[in-house]
């Protein structure tokens, strides 16, 4: 009898903490890479999630209830995403999400979501992406190329380009994208090569290069391939004859790649850490304040969560609910103050800066910036 | 079209040293004890690291050869004290152990030093010119030192005292035993050295290499594939090993592309394996 009076105690006990979610907040899933090859930016990226949480909480939060943030890990493969998702969403009652991940892990999502909670991918990617009830802050190939190739022609002499890219959609996208606004401007692409992933030897690549007759070289690798590429570069003294440019070479990779391998390196990036602007300032300042001095290093990808959850929070205000259709009645032109800059939804896709920063010495220093650039993506 | 050849040549012959000195490790290793260290990546990664304590603690960049032989020996001997010995002939087992072991030392290093890609700077930086073009000084003066290491390493395995005993102990460790050799200790010393070839190759390839904690198995996979072709356990196959293997890849990636020469190491591989488990150079 006793005993069953504790059970009855403890099953209603349950049943008031299963409840409890109900008390006003809305909960915002944040998707990061804590594991897998792109684990290197999920310590940036909860940082940034922190801040942004006290932003959006200390303006009132989302149409008066405070936001709490759940984090689950994207690292990991598209199915294993989904299942953690799935719980966060059935599970916890989450009313949207924010994810900076890889497109594998998005498409999983999306097919998962099918457009019934609103749901915004923040990282640096190839462009396409028109599912509705998809929101999209990540810089595309275009954006970043658009304004930067043409001016690198023009004060660089940059106008013979060899593309090398790791084989996989990021870097097929980059490097088409990047002949089409070539070809515009009257430069020509004299080679074009596809490594795998992983490659850690490119004596054949840049023996190739040098015979190419380039003055400049698009490298859209990833993680160490870059990293090994770039010191490669570099050691042959390549840098004297073309300069290169990358639209993902944030802080990290070029830490890796050091001062020998970084002359002559540029970036295209919606973001760095030192950009020379009032409110990047006064961001990366709180960062390190909050987060200490050697913290993770402030770059795109991890700062795009910051972005992507004030995006979420002045949508939910603009429609006055976390409901995706009434979200997508407001959305087109919905426009958010971050350090990047003004950044502005139109489509699904937002229109920002882009920063062009030189990174020879091993450091990043912004030679130019260029006003609300399109992301060039058009959904139907 | 001679600069050309020359480039490739010389891009060879990097390929070809670089490769022997990281497979030299895995080849001691189980050439002399039949283990299959598959931590051996990881001692090679220990090994780059060296440099980024080095930095750290403030001490010139030179210490970073000491600390890398205190660091790598060390952690070598505790493996071989505290895993390896009870593993000696249980192939299979000795197999998951340091498989283990080796995820067991990249978490241990990411939670050091972290995730991020640690450069190192080159020792010696510039290109040095050689009649037609110009080659990085730094990979000369390694190509030049693994030549004459691999010499010196052979004379002494062929002719010293402690030569003899270990190939003693190869071909028959009871009677190697019965007529007075310590093979217990042998043993240790031959695990112990094999990881300090791992890490030295690691630390002398750090600064032409993305240095992060997974950087390991890159190493163990290309230094496998130069033992299979090779043939397990002798210096002779590894040299066949790795000129074959790096050649190959070297040289079809420069004929046509990077992924034609990672696909035709891995259907070399894969050939050996089935068809020739013993590799082109059988101990006799």
């Amino acid at each position: 009898m006793n005993r069953n009076c504790r059970t009855l105690g403890l099953a209603s006990g349950f049943a008031l903490m299963l409840a409890l979610p109900a008390v006003a907040e809305v909960r915002i899933g944040v998707l990061v890479p804590d594991s897998g090859p792109a684990g290197l930016f999920g310590p940036s990226a909860r940082n940034v999630a922190q801040l942004a949480l006290e932003d959006i909480n200390a303006a009132g939060g989302i149409n008066g209830q405070p936001v709490r943030l759940i984090f689950a890990d994207a690292g990991v493969p598209p199915a294993q995403a989904v299942q953690s998702v799935v719980r966060l969403w059935r599970g916890e009652g989450v009313h949207g999400f924010v994810g900076m991940h890889d497109s594998a892990v998005r498409a999983a999502l999306v097919g998962q979501f099918r457009g019934q909670i609103p749901y915004i991918y923040t990282p640096v990617y190839e462009g396409g992406e028109c599912a509705p009830g998809t929101w999209v802050t990540g810089e595309t190939p275009a954006q970043q190329l658009a304004p930067v190739l043409p001016w690198l022609a023009e004060n660089e002499g940059a106008t013979q380009w060899y593309l090398i890219a790791n084989d996989y959609n990021w870097g097929r996208g980059t490097s088409a994208a990047a002949r089409e606004i070539i070809e515009d401007f009257g430069g020509a692409v004299v080679g074009e090569e596809f490594v795998p992933l992983g490659t850690s030897d490119f004596d054949a690549s840049l023996q190739r290069i040098r015979g190419s007759g380039a003055n400049a070289v698009l490298v859209s690798l990833v993680g160490g391939d870059s990293v090994a590429f770039n010191i490669g570069y570099g050691a042959f003294g390549l840098d004297d004859r073309a300069l290169r440019l990358g639209t993902l070479i944030e802080e990290n990779t070029l830490a890796g790649i050091g001062a020998a391998g970084s002359n002559r390196l540029y970036a295209a990036a919606g973001y760095f850490g030192n950009i020379e602007t009032e409110a990047a300032q006064a961001f990366a300042a709180r960062y390190h304040e909050s987060f200490g001095a050697d913290a993770a290093p402030l770059n795109t990808l991890g700062q795009s969560v910051y972005d992507g959850l004030l995006l979420m929070a002045a949508l939910g205000n603009a429609a006055g609910s976390m409901d995706v259709a009434a979200i997508a009645e407001v959305a087109d032109g919905t426009g958010i103050s971050t350090p990047r800059g003004e950044v502005l939804l139109a489509g699904n896709h937002v229109a920002q800066n882009v920063y062009l920063a030189d990174g020879t010495g091993g450091s990043f220093s912004v030679v130019a910036s260029f006003d609300a650039v399109s992301a060039g993506v058009a959904c139907e | 079209m001679t600069e050309t050849a020359l480039l490739v040549l010389l891009n060879l012959t990097w390929q070809i040293a670089a490769l022997a000195l990281l497979a030299l490790g895995l080849a001691i290793v189980f050439g002399l004890l039949r283990i299959l260290n598959m931590a051996h990546g990881e001692f090679v990664m220990l090994g780059a690291y060296a440099h980024v304590l080095t930095a750290q603690l403030g001490l010139p960049p030179l210490m970073a050869v000491p600390l890398c032989l205190a660091l790598v020996g060390l952690a070598a001997l505790l493996v071989e004290r505290l895993v390896v010995r009870h593993l000696y002939d249980r192939m299979f087992d000795s197999l998951l152990a340091t498989w283990a072991l080796s995820i067991l030392m990249r978490e241990a290093v990411e939670l050091v030093w972290g995730r991020a890609y640690r450069n190192v700077a080159l020792p010696v930086e510039g290109v040095t010119e050689l009649g037609l073009v110009g080659y990085p000084t730094y990979r000369l003066l390694v190509i030049a030192a693994i030549a004459g290491f691999f010499l010196v390493l052979w004379v002494w395995y062929r002719r010293s005292l402690t030569g003899v005993r270990l190939r003693a102990m190869v071909s028959n460790p009871a009677l190697a035993r019965a007529s007075g050799i310590n093979t217990a200790r042998l043993s240790a010393m031959a695990f112990v050295t094999g990881c300090l070839c791992a890490g030295m190759a690691g630390l002398i390839l750090a600064p032409v290499m993305a240095v992060e904690p997974n950087m390991g198995l890159d190493a163990l996979i290309r230094s496998f594939f130069a033992l299979v072709v090779g043939g397990l356990g002798t210096l002779e196959g590894l040299a066949i090993g790795v000129a074959v293997v790096g050649g190959l890849q070297a040289g079809l990636s420069a004929a046509l592309s990077q992924t034609a020469g990672y696909l035709g190491v891995l259907i070399l591989a894969i050939l050996f394996l089935w068809r020739r488990p013993d590799g082109i150079y059988r101990r006799r």
